[in-house]
């Protein structure tokens, strides 16, 4: 029998998660509960769970500050947060901090579990996720996540900062299927009219100015009908002394 | 300047001191010597402008202040509109939250017939009322955000939004035309968050569709007279009563007439909002049974600013 993930759920709302576990524990993974940030972090040493889901508003301790005493402790456990405040500045920083990936409150169940799967499949056991390092490596194309700014092949390029916010995404999640609502979500903040084709504009931007062929790309991938794919192999870079 | 009518006031002292003034200066009052006649009339006269200028400066400062004032209440009034929607939108969404999660593990129950209908019920008014709650959190969210302000061609943008609009299921019952002009030369390039800008033409879109019947017509146009960018949607739906029309743009309104037609009350909202922070103008005409034209007023010049 395959060893089941274990996951640790952080939520104040004794609501959701009398709820969310036992779909969690149904799709599979054994689920921790925990009500607040200091009960959080005492079960992440005992337990030592596969992955965390953090509320954000939280008491006492809200879920940034439990990734940040986490990463702060070298504990690379992956982390999805479940954020309530609708601003795109705020999530951004919040996978500057080490986040894997949030979820907008209210969520579908079976998208929690999907984003679970995903996280879990990318998660380097030891290792710091991508979306701990500062500086991200793809061939010849590098992101520096801090200074914004990013070189292909030594030449910095200029991309608009919601282009930007795209290409961050697309690296710290490669190798995963990125629906064109997902990537709204990230780039806007919310799902700006769903059937719209401002990520497709984005994309193509990207292409443009990263010179990858849509027919055969060595960064961005379209599936058909679905989203985007980051295709190429995505490394941390060890920062220049 | 409101009010003009308190000027009435200076003016008339004015009349009233020049008439006794003269009345001095001639001999109305003989009994007095004509120097001091004179100069009774002198300083009445003098006295009469100094005080009638004096009033007509207080005046004026008053109204600036007043104007000040009103446009302040107004903003506190906006802000704190805003925080509440930010309030409901934050307390809707956890039990939203626990609701969808607990619809979750009744799935995985197996159930009879009834049940399952039920529960696809349950499941459609909780999704209609998270779609509510990141409807709110978007509009209060789009009034704080900061504008990504670039070169927006206006003429992109509105075909983008057109195409989009005529692939809709319904838009091919409907008569569809975009008017652009190119004579006697193209539309403006304006200064504008051009994501946003077309979220607003689309919802107009959204909006004509929705409230016309098949066979009605739907008409975007544009044009620039110098100063300002106007474009229209306009369309011959159902169109709005006089009496809901004062209301039309308010959050989470819907006419009589939305009744049965999905929607939430907050396109117009947000509409009004985008444009308002590009320094323009919503305008809303409709006349019931013959339809509805919306009019968006941009300044094409970069001189006025941007609230942000």
């Amino acid at each position: 029998m395959a060893i089941k993930s274990k996951i640790l759920l952080v939520d104040d709302e004794t609501a959701i998660t009398t709820n969310l576990a036992p779909v969690l524990e149904r799709a599979g993974f054994e689920v921790a509960v925990a009500s607040e940030g200091e009960e959080a972090l005492r079960k992440v040493s005992g337990t030592k769970p596969d992955l965390l889901i953090l509320d954000v508003l939280m008491p006492k301790m809200d879920g940034r500050e439990v990734l940040r005493h986490l990463r702060a402790d070298g504990n690379w456990t992956p982390v999805i947060l479940l954020t309530q405040v609708g601003d795109s500045v705020e999530r951004a920083m919040a996978l500057e901090e080490g986040a894997d990936d949030y979820l907008n409150k209210p969520f579908d169940p079976h998208e929690l579990v999907a984003r679970i799967k995903a996280v879990l499949r990318r998660a380097r056991p030891g290792q710091p996720p991508l979306t701990a390092g500062v500086q991200l490596v793809c061939e010849g194309l590098v992101i520096d996540r801090r200074s914004k700014r990013v070189h292909l092949n030594e030449r910095e390029i200029t991309l608009t900062p919601k282009a930007l916010v795209l290409l961050e995404y697309l690296m710290t999640h490669p190798d995963e299927l990125l629906s064109r609502e997902r990537l709204l979500d990230v780039v806007w903040g919310w799902d700006y009219p769903v059937e719209t084709r401002a990520i497709d504009t984005r994309i193509s931007e990207l292409r443009r100015v990263l010179d990858d062929d849509p027919n055969s790309p060595a960064f961005i991938e379209t599936v058909s009908g679905q989203g985007y794919r980051f295709i190429g192999g995505v490394r941390i870079q060890d920062a220049h002394p | 300047m409101r009010k003009l009518w308190p000027l009435v006031y200076p003016i008339f002292l004015m009349i009233v001191a020049v008439i006794l003034a003269v009345l001095f200066w001639r001999s109305v009052l003989p009994d007095l010597i004509l120097v001091v006649r004179i100069d009774l009339g002198n300083l009445v006269f003098v006295g009469g402008v100094i005080t009638a200028a004096a009033w007509i400066v207080l005046m004026v400062l008053w109204n600036r202040e007043l104007t000040r004032s009103i446009d302040r209440v107004q903003y506190e009034a906006a802000d704190e509109k805003r925080r509440f929607l930010r309030r409901l939108d934050h307390e809707l969404k956890n039990p939203i939250m626990a609701i969808r999660a607990g619809l979750a593990n009744l799935e995985g129950v197996s159930t009879g017939d009834v049940q399952k209908q039920a529960l696809s019920s349950v499941e459609a008014q909780t999704l209609r009322l998270s779609r509510l709650s990141s409807d709110l959190r978007k509009l209060s969210e789009l009034e704080m955000r900061p504008l990504e302000k670039t070169a927006v061609d206006i003429n992109e943008m509105l075909s983008e939004a057109f195409n989009l609009a005529k692939d809709q299921p319904n838009a091919n019952e409907r008569e569809l035309k975009l008017t652009i002009p190119q004579a006697p030369w193209p539309l403006p390039v304006i200064q504008g968050d051009r994501d946003l800008l077309f979220l607003v033409v689309h919802n107009l879109l959204d909006n004509a569709i929705k409230y016309t019947s098949p066979g009605n017509r739907i008409e975007v146009r544009a044009f620039e007279d110098g100063s300002t960018l106007v474009m229209e949607v306009a369309d011959t739906g159902q169109g709005i009563p006089d009496d809901e029309l004062c209301h039309i743009g308010e959050e989470l309104y819907r006419g009589r007439g939305a009744r049965g037609i999905p929607g939430n009350g907050l396109g117009l909202a947000l509409v009004r909002s985008i444009i308002q922070r590009h320094g323009g103008q919503t305008i809303i005409r409709s006349r019931a049974a013959q339809g509805t034209v919306v009019t968006l007023r941009l300044p094409v010049h970069s001189q006025y600013k941007f609230t942000s």
